[in-house]
């Protein structure tokens, strides 16, 4: 049997084990092991790497920041930073139709600011935002899925566990994809808010009234929400101004929620053993499933399948828009099943390659002349000034540069290696955050979506069923911003340079 | 006896969230440090007060050196000490919507072959993580900038990997012994919150 039909056959292999209950990260482990075992023919190999790939895979800097993130996470609630996130939100939208639900979306986008995990998330707002919710008078489906869906916003909007992991998997820059998942993170946000309105008008007796607050409370509870700004804006501004690596900004994050918890009262001992137990759990779960992927990947990249795939889909001649429509779907189908971290890493080393393989045009060699023109005359240039006055007019004109123009501007460099590398990287980022939400999507699909799960055990006297029924219109508004996002991909990439 | 590897799995997950706050301190410092370096070498703090800050520059105000390598040895036995944790309290994410329709006899079943593969594969990591130690004692190899020898790292990862190499053991002996009487002695998933 050859390599690569070795490398094929490990993928039903893998899904048979993991249907079977199987961890996922011990399926991928025995996967990878068994495979590197028959390919090379005996336990040699397989069991060397095993000697210093366990121990490199944990000892990574960059991957470090998981954890850190977690912690953060935890300190944010421990801080009550849930508490006064909804508060402020609830004082300004309370009032409207439908209006607690909405502060609970507002709550949580706030509180992913903070926290790069929906679970999390989603288990912290409940706690503060399901009682509330119910006292007024809200439907039990409608409030949890209001919730379930507002969760997914933890990992949306940045700092995210999950884009770490792709931007790792892709090597990508981190600073550059927190950014681009900040857009549509909003949108995420208002996608909501406006399903929520929709869903109040046509189901009028799923949501109660609250009381008008006035302005003076408005602002005081606005004024408490200080301490989330000012770590998000440290963190997640910190890294991409370059003041710090990811990791760097995550341990800061992390000190600076501890210290905010620390003050407020809500970290001491028991509290503080308690995050570490939280902190442990998800973190051990997380690396298990990469060392298990980095075990499995590995093995793929030696049977030359992830290439082998990426050169027969270029061959077919699709067009890219095509293929890009099948890996969504694809995931939308998975993310039933299964959760979001092991898709992307089970997944991400056969389709990357793929969608790297595609061309969708993002940037031309002429706009990239004309930018990198307009930024050397910015900086001062010298040029003579007949060619100077050309250059401008055909840059206010938008026509193409000439080659003598090009020559003069020394933009030799600017070529076509240098286009491929840019339009890689928007390919790379805008792909990153469409996948993002896709199995984000998962979360709140019935049967497995997790947050639905966590979010129900919290109010049993719900069926699940009616949490499902809700949870379908949320569903639709993340469909309706995927659609958006794919047809419009300058909503990702307005903020990135190039 | 399950109390005593329990505990033993919540220690070592305290000592790892230790080592995590310790690391986290660390590269603060280093943060901060590096901040204060480039302000004392500021033209300001050059012209207003260049004896301050140069007998501050001096005392050593600056990046903490070797931070990157301190958090790779140390953030590595973090996870390691977090792993029987997540094992003992089957926090390890599975897909159960296909095996939730077979009968109670067949998901023992299923989850002792499990559990006994997880444990031999535990094991197997910590006996090659040992091998790997040894090698690296043997090289002498050392860190690039603090030079302290590569295999303190794995001697502190080594300890987590024992014990969740042990606790495998036992979760796979639990299994076994209700695949025989019939009967769940522990939940399937002990704990969903995350």
């Amino acid at each position: 049997m050859s390599d690569i039909a070795i490398g094929i056959l490990s993928f039903p292999a893998l899904l048979l084990l993991i249907f079977l209950r199987v961890p996922i990260g011990l399926a991928m482990f025995l996967a990878g092991l068994v495979g590197l075992i028959i390919v090379t023919g005996d336990t040699t190999i397989a069991f060397a790497r095993l000697k210093s790939e366990t121990f490199t895979t944990f000892s990574s800097y960059s991957l470090s920041i998981v954890p850190m993130f977690l912690l953060m996470g935890h300190f944010a609630t421990l801080g009550g930073m849930s508490q006064a996130l909804f508060k402020a939100a609830e004082g300004w939208l309370g009032h409207r139709k439908g209006g607690v639900a909405m502060a609970a979306i507002g709550a949580c986008a706030g509180f992913g600011a903070i926290c790069g995990s929906s679970l999390a998330t989603a288990a912290t707002m409940s706690r503060v935002a399901l009682p509330e919710m119910r006292k007024y008078g809200y439907a039990g489906g409608f409030s949890t899925a209001t919730l379930a869906a507002g969760g997914t916003l933890g990992i949306l909007i940045p700092p995210s566990v999950v884009l770490v992991i792709y931007a790792i998997l892709t090597e990508q820059n981190i600073a550059k994809l927190f950014l681009a998942a900040f857009i549509p993170g909003l949108l995420a946000a208002l996608g909501y808010v406006i399903v929520i309105s929709i869903y109040v008008r046509l189901y009028p007796d799923a949501a109660g009234t609250r009381p008008r607050v006035g302005y003076a409370d408005r602002f005081h509870a606005l004024f408490d929400v200080w301490p989330v700004l000012v770590v998000f804006a440290v963190v997640v501004g910190g890294i991409y101004a370059g003041w710090f690596t990811p990791t760097e900004g995550a341990a800061v994050g992390a000190l600076g929620t501890g210290l905010i918890a620390l003050f407020n009262g809500g970290l001491n001992v028991g509290t503080l053993g308690e995050s570490f137990m939280v902190t442990a759990r998800s973190t051990a779960m997380i690396f298990f499933i990469v060392l298990g992927a980095a075990f499995y990947n590995g093995f793929l990249a030696l049977t030359q399948v992830p290439q082998e795939i990426a050169m027969w889909v270029v061959e077919q001649g699709l067009s890219p828009w095509l293929v890009l429509l099948f890996i969504l779907v694809f995931y939308l189908l998975l993310g039933c099943l299964m959760d979001s971290l092991s898709m992307i890493l089970l997944t991400i080393p056969i389709f990357w390659p793929v969608m790297q393989g595609l061309d969708f045009g993002f940037v031309t060699l002429a706009e990239l002349h004309a930018a990198r023109a307009s930024e050397a005359l910015s900086q001062g240039l010298t040029l003579a000034p007949d060619i100077l006055a050309s250059v401008k007019s055909a840059l206010a004109a938008g026509a193409e540069l000439t080659q003598e123009q090009i020559k003069a501007l020394e933009l030799r460099g600017v070529n076509a290696g240098a286009l491929a590398r840019i339009n890689t990287e928007q390919v790379a980022i805008w792909f990153g955050i469409l996948v993002l939400i896709v199995v984000e999507v998962g979360l709140i699909t019935p049967p497995v979506g997790m947050n639905l799960f966590i979010i129900n055990a919290m109010d049993r006297k719900t069926p699940m069923a009616d949490t499902y029924r809700a949870v379908l219109f949320f569903v639709a508004s993340d469909l309706v911003r995927v659609a958006l996002l794919v047809a419009f991909p300058i909503i990702t990439l307005a903020l990135i340079p190039w | 006896m399950h109390l005593f590897f329990l505990r033993l799995s919540r220690l070592m997950a305290w000592l790892g969230g230790a080592m995590l706050t310790l690391l986290i301190l660390l590269i603060c410092a280093s943060v901060t440090g590096r901040a204060l370096n480039g302000m004392l070498h500021s033209d300001m703090a050059q012209g207003v007060a260049p004896g301050l800050a140069t007998w501050l520059l001096d005392l050593g105000i600056g990046p903490i050196n070797g931070d990157f390598e301190l958090t790779e040895a140390g953030i590595a036995f973090s996870i390691f000490a977090f792993l029987p944790l997540c094992h003992i309290t089957g926090g390890h994410a599975a897909v159960d919507v296909f095996t939730q329709r077979l009968s109670p006899r067949v998901n023992r079943g299923l989850r002792l072959v499990t559990e006994a593969v997880f444990a031999a594969v535990m094991v197997l990591i910590a006996v090659q993580l040992n091998a790997g130690m040894l090698s690296k004692m043997r090289s002498g190899q050392t860190t690039f900038l603090l030079e302290f020898p590569v295999w303190w790292g794995y001697a502190l990862s080594l300890t987590g990997a024992v014990v969740a190499a042990a606790v495998a053991i036992w979760m796979a002996w639990i299994r076994l012994q209700e695949a025989i009487i019939g009967r769940d002695l522990l939940p399937a998933d002990l704990g969903a919150e995350h």
